[in-house]
């Protein structure tokens, strides 16, 4: 256990200098987040400045104000932590330096997961950070409750990982994989609102078929003691089943791998 | 001019072949624009809530027909040469296009009327079936599609100009792509991507009516959804076009002084 730690600190050191040495792809990157922040933000205000809507699917403006933070937030997660590795997942298998992944003497799903870093968009992180604490300061959150949302958004990350690992690993077998990502994050961008103001059959959709529910709208509600039992289970549960099945797939995409020349 | 012409046909049935080769991916990448059918679904669920089931004088269809619109018509908008700018530019391999008898514009420009080519039909079976299941009603009127499809062209051409000189920016910055996300923002929210215009704040109506956004987005999906009339599309095509020769001038010059920077470091 303490040698992935002590990896993890050689790997992030090594993306970060590397990364560092581009110092104008800083602007590049803060302007992105900025594009993403707005349009995340002139998707609710757009709703809430109309006077018929006090509540959007029984969401107070604050209250959806935290669900676009934690969207925000994924975004970051997504584009700091996740996405740099993931793309990198077809890239190698296509060329075949996936071998030198798989001698090594470590877990390779460890290895592909986190070598790489984007610090760059860390504005993201930071942006859906600030979302969710202006958001909180205006509504009553209980410490238990902001633990319980702690909680509930890593089940939020795993899941998202998991997603992202099963939607890479399938480049075992295809060449391509970025445009299952397209359709990811096309689906992804449902979870900007809390999944209450959807159509009830597009609700079950964003819950059981897509868990996009689980990533912003139920920590939210952990936030705001709004929570259902019942949700604040399943989101761990969930979590904890898609980590099982994309290992296993994990481990057998890895199983089918052949190198490049064959 | 029958020289330019049989250039540009050559140019468009080579680009039409490799396009047809993408037709899967482009069902993928139409299918993951989908911020108007999210935002499609937010509105049509308050109307539904709301006590007189409906907001701002719109229905639930009605949202439907709206938004299903500005989908189809986006999907008629999409452009990517600012990509394809920064990697040649980048890369150099800018260089070989320039030795060509025609201005590389019309290779990209090319190409992307013939992906539109591909892409319709396929666009037409997706917009069919959403307005099945929205329950979306578009217009009879013939005419008003001719007008929906005018201005999307219109439309299509002034955004693939302004993104050609967003995409020149790398001539003097690594960053220029990331540019993009931001001029997109102004497109989709003035647009009309996120609402109809007239539930913006006033003031932001009266800027939007100066920019070229409503008219290609907003306004041909009014007309689709028969809301908005012919008088509407005639005045949004002239500011369209108004705004096409501001881009094109732009873009002449954006070109000129990159190329010498270009030719300057050596390439």
């Amino acid at each position: 256990m303490t040698r992935y730690l002590r990896l993890i600190r050689i790997f992030t050191g090594a993306t970060l200098s590397a990364q560092l040495e581009y110092r104008a792809n800083f602007l590049g990157a803060v302007l992105a987040s900025v594009g993403e922040a707005g349009v995340a933000l002139l998707g609710i205000a757009v709703l809430f400045g109309q006077p018929e809507l006090d509540t959007v699917g029984g969401w107070t403006f604050h209250e959806a104000l935290l669900v676009t933070g934690l969207f925000m937030l994924t975004e970051g997660v997504i584009s700091v932590f996740i996405q740099p590795n993931m793309s990198k997942i077809a890239e190698a298998v296509r060329t075949g330096s996936m071998d030198f992944t798989l001698l090594k003497p470590i877990d390779a799903q460890f290895g592909v997961s986190t070598r790489h870093l984007n610090v760059l968009r860390v504005t993201d992180l930071l942006i859906g950070a600030g979302l969710i604490g202006y958001a909180a300061s205006h509504l009553t959150v209980t410490p238990g409750g902001l633990a319980g949302a702690a909680l509930l958004y890593l089940s939020a990350v795993v899941i998202v990982y998991c997603i992202w690992l099963a939607l890479s690993t399938t480049a075992f077998w295809f060449v391509k994989t970025q445009n299952a990502s397209e359709l990811f994050n096309g689906v992804f961008g449902a979870a900007r609102f809390p999944v209450t103001a959807f159509p009830v059959p597009v609700r079950a959709l964003l819950t059981f078929v897509v868990p996009v529910a689980f990533i912003t709208t139920v920590p939210a509600q952990a936030m705001t003691g709004t929570l259902t039992p019942a949700l604040a289970l399943a989101s761990p549960l969930v979590a904890a089943a898609l980590f099982v099945l994309t290992r296993l797939f994990w481990l057998r995409a890895v199983a089918s791998y052949t190198s490049a020349s064959s | 001019m029958t020289a330019t012409w049989k250039k540009l046909r050559t140019l468009f049935a080579a680009q039409f072949a490799e396009m047809v080769e993408y037709r899967a991916e482009v069902v993928i990448w139409m299918l993951s624009g989908t911020l108007s059918l999210v935002m499609m679904l937010v509105w049509m669920a308050q109307a539904a809530a709301a006590p007189g089931g409906e907001i701002n004088g719109y229905t639930p269809s009605e949202f439907a027909s709206y938004f299903l619109g500005t989908w189809t018509v986006s999907q008629l908008m999409v452009v990517w040469v600012a990509w394809e700018l920064d990697l040649d530019i980048r890369q150099g391999t800018l260089s070989p296009k320039l030795l060509r008898p025609l201005d590389p514009l019309w290779t990209w420009y090319t190409g992307h009327l013939a992906e539109r080519v591909v892409r319709f039909p396929l666009m037409l079976v997706l917009v069919a079936v959403f307005a099945w299941l929205a329950g979306a009603r578009f217009t009879t009127d013939p005419l008003a599609y001719l007008a929906a499809l005018g201005l999307a062209f219109l439309g299509f051409s002034a955004r693939f100009l302004w993104e050609y000189c967003v995409g020149l920016l790398a001539f003097w910055t690594e960053s220029s792509t990331s540019f993009q996300e931001v001029v997109w923002l102004f497109y989709a929210a003035l647009g009309g991507m996120f609402a109809p215009l007239a539930f913006y704040p006033q003031w932001v109506q009266n800027v939007a009516v100066w920019t070229p956004f409503p008219y290609m987005l907003g306004l041909p999906a009014q007309l689709l959804a028969g809301k908005a009339s012919l008088a509407d599309a005639g005045r949004g095509a002239a500011v369209l076009a108004a705004w096409l020769v501001i881009f094109w001038f732009l873009r002449l010059l954006v070109w000129r002084v990159g190329l010498r920077k270009y030719g300057a470091v050596g390439a």
